[in-house]
């Protein structure tokens, strides 16, 4: 009896190694594949026998990506270029596995850890992306570009965010900038005239609006990145100029430098002067927006991505964007907060490498008109012909295009620029500042210490 | 879990019924899935973390060994694991602390309530609606009085102005705010546990009591309670290793914020794997709080005994 249930045991118990071998064996076959484009139909043949790259078989990609809402143009978009591909590609099935920005995030890491990422999916640009091309989980898209002139409609340097050891990793869906959104008619219930071109002028507007029992700025701390970009525009004024991180990482500064005190005490002002509606960090960034198209708050500090949607609200034709005004003096107005957009790149453990290449490029090709046609031309990666007046875009959608007009150089956001770590430890930091006084030289310490214990992370 | 099993046909064997003699292959093998299913998916990912705590990994590159380094820095150079740990188990404490209300709660109606079920299926709503649902309910309750939260708005209306606050904005009082909300959703569900305890313990031995001239009060302290240390225990532990991994209810509200002032263990443990990218340190601090689940469940146990001993 003993015997027998010993043999029962052992044969499960085989079982059960040859099971995690075999899922072993997967891993190593994907591993191998990363980077090398041409060995995937090889060795993946043994798991998957259709993988052959010939037009004539049934081939489904899935496509992952962040554009859930049925309601937006991006959506939209998306969906009919793809519907368009499938009639023109009947041998090819595009399956959408649509996310929130943040899920789409959490499920990409934990796919990357499997070595399981779709076909095609979306990522960041800069420091965010790095560890997904270090670990070489993406093919180079190269080809891709130089298809069909492609990569002469992007905006110039653009595709630097996405490049890394001279190839192309990513193709962004959006380029966008931070620009101050604000509601005229609450800026003359203040009594304010023109939009302030120095931040004195600007702390003088909070207190006028303020005392009118309006909310200056709307903001939604508890997604701790929005206070992060304002702060990070105000270091973009007192640093004088761009690449003030890019020079700590160079080690050529460090944060204890007077800019980024400077900047930080200059954060700690436009809060203390009540700038921001009281409770700031318990609302997210949905309901601090709805502060401002609701027509609570006068203003509203973000990407111009935002501006299809106070566009769409009720304040729309009252609102107008403004750039962000320099600091004591410093700075060129002319210089923004740039955000380069989440990019579309292809997994290296792809079975159909050949047919994501060929979609990708056909997609981005036609992203740009079909977004003009829309009417979601604002913060476009690539250049478009066409008239926006004529083509009956609001004065607000074009008043931020002229802003991009003015764009003269910039930084990206802190978290794409510093590893996750180094980053987390920055907005956790910022968002302190709005519940509590702080020094300024204690805060540039904090970074600092943060920035040289993850250095190497 | 094992030795319960195998020893089941030995005393089969003892008695005459030779109906239930099951032979050790038939069990192993009824055994082995649910085996194999538990030690799959609840020892060895632990036994993983407890690995890849040990490793210098941002989860999708190359990673390193670095020993007992994270443990190290978790425990002696963290300024955030001590405060995030001590809220975590003031947390448990409070609910812990909750259950002989919902205890006494349950006697009472059981005593004095006709028609008690429909109450306590009443207070046990909260526990069926979704954690988000509620957090955004509570959210829009603690709202600042300029966005009409609604508890401002009633200090306001009885006249206690200088009690409003921004509740969930103020380090000191947020996460206290977010205990109570917790403790509410959670009430419902201790009562409903602690009532059917209360209603099985048969009606005669309170009866025999009665002519023995306890009633009461009395009757509670020498009858209920004795008799209602089990389900109590249940109880207990549930709260316990229910609350050391909120979770939930704080990524709803506070998101951990303002500035780590809410932060749990398990909300430090995921923003530091999932946000900042440090997967080795995570799974350090996930395996800490496997650690400290373990210890305080044994403890509670080994309390709880001694208690069931001394009352029987």
């Amino acid at each position: 009896m003993d015997n027998k249930l010993k043999k029962a045991l052992s044969i499960a118990a085989a079982g059960a190694l040859t099971l995690s071998l075999a899922a072993c064996g997967n891993n190593d076959n994907s591993s191998k594949n990363g980077g090398d484009a041409a060995a995937s139909p090889s060795s993946s043949a043994s798991s998957a026998p259709s993988a052959s790259a010939s037009s004539g078989e049934k081939v489904t990609l899935t496509f992952q990506n962040i554009y859930v809402d049925p309601n937006t143009p991006t959506y939209k978009t998306a969906h009919q270029i793809v519907d368009q591909y499938q009639k023109d590609h009947p041998n090819i099935k595009i399956e959408f596995d649509s996310l929130n920005t943040d899920q789409q995030k959490q499920k990409l890491k934990t796919q990357a850890n499997a070595k399981e990422i779709p076909d095609i999916t979306m990522v960041n640009p800069a420091a965010q992306m790095k560890p997904f091309v270090d670990a070489n989980l993406f093919v180079p898209l190269n080809d891709v570009v130089e298809k069909n002139g492609l990569k002469d409609t992007y905006q110039s340097g653009l595709l630097d965010y996405y490049s890394f050891n001279g190839n192309v990793y990513a193709l962004p869906d959006g380029n966008n900038i931070e620009v101050v959104y604000y509601n005229k008619d609450l800026f003359a219930q203040a009594g304010i005239s023109n939009p302030p071109a120095t931040f004195d002028e600007l702390l003088a507007d909070v207190k006028a609006l303020k005392e009118k029992g309006i909310i200056p700025m709307a903001i939604g701390e508890k997604d701790t990145w929005t206070g992060s970009f304002i702060f990070m525009n105000i270091l973009l004024r007192t640093n004088g100029g761009p690449g003030f991180l890019k020079d700590v990482v160079d080690g050529k500064k460090t944060f204890e430098d007077p800019a980024f005190v400077d900047a930080v005490s200059k954060f700690q002002d436009l809060i203390q002067a009540g700038a921001f509606e009281e409770g700031a960090t318990s609302l997210d960034v949905d309901t601090g927006r709805s502060l401002f198209t609701s027509g609570k708050a006068a203003m509203y500090m973000l990407g111009s991505w935002e501006t299809g949607t106070i566009d769409a609200s009720e304040v729309g034709p009252k609102v107008a964007a403004f750039q962000f005004p320099t600091v004591g003096g410093k700075g060129d107005p002319n210089q923004f907060m740039l955000a380069p957009g989440t990019a579309f790149a292809i997994a290296a453990n792809s079975k159909h490498i050949e047919e994501a290449k060929d979609f990708l490029n056909y997609f981005t090709l036609n992203f740009p008109k079909v977004q003009f046609e829309l009417k979601n031309a604002v913060g476009l990666p690539q250049k478009v012909d066409g008239d926006m007046k004529a083509a009956g875009y609001s004065d607000l959608a074009i008043s931020v295009a002229d802003l991009f007009g003015k764009v003269n150089g910039g930084d990206i956001s802190f978290d794409n620029t510093m590893n996750p770590a180094v980053s987390q430890v920055h907005l956790n930091s910022l968002q302190n500042m709005f519940v509590q006084k702080v020094d300024p030289a204690q805060v540039a310490k904090e970074h600092q210490a943060a920035y040289e214990a993850n250095k190497d992370q | 879990m094992s030795s319960f099993a195998f020893r089941l046909p030995e005393a089969t064997e003892a008695t005459t019924l030779n109906v239930l003699k099951v032979s050790k292959t038939a069990i192993g093998i009824f055994i082995l899935p649910a085996l194999i299913l538990y030690v799959g998916i609840v020892f060895v990912p632990i036994l993983v973390s407890f690995y890849t705590g040990m490793l210098n990994w941002n989860g999708i590159g190359e990673s390193k060994f670095v020993g007992f380094e994270n443990y190290k820095d978790i425990l002696f150079n963290d300024n955030l694991f001590w405060p995030a740990a001590r809220r975590t188990l003031l947390y448990a404490v409070a609910s812990m602390i909750e259950i002989p209300f919902c205890l006494m709660m349950a006697v009472l109606l059981n005593r004095y309530v006709r028609k008690a079920n429909t109450l306590v299926s009443i207070y046990f709503t909260p526990v069926i609606l979704s954690v988000v649902v509620i957090g955004q309910l509570w959210k829009t309750i603690y709202n600042p009085t300029s966005m009409g939260g609604m508890l401002n708005q009633f200090l306001i209306n009885i006249g206690l102005d200088s009690w409003t606050h921004t509740w969930l904005s103020e380090t000191n009082i947020a996460i206290y705010c977010i205990y109570f909300v917790s403790l509410w959703q959670y009430f419902g569900y201790h009562l409903l546990i602690q009532f059917t305890g209360v209603q099985n313990i048969p009606n005669e031995i309170y009866e025999a009591a009665k002519i023995d001239g306890a009633d009461g009060f009395k009757a509670d302290r020498y009858i209920t309670l004795p008799m209602i240390v089990p389900i109590f225990k249940i109880s207990i532990v549930l709260a316990f290793i229910g609350s050391l991994q909120s979770f939930d209810m704080i990524w709803v509200m506070t998101g951990g914020g303002p500035a780590h002032a809410t932060d749990t263990i398990a909300t430090y443990m995921y923003t530091s794997s999932f946000l900042s990218q440090k997967f080795g340190y995570g799974s350090a601090l996930a395996s800490l709080l496997v650690v400290l689940c373990l210890v305080i469940t044994v403890v509670i146990n080994t309390v709880l005994n001694k208690v069931d001993k001394k009352f029987s």
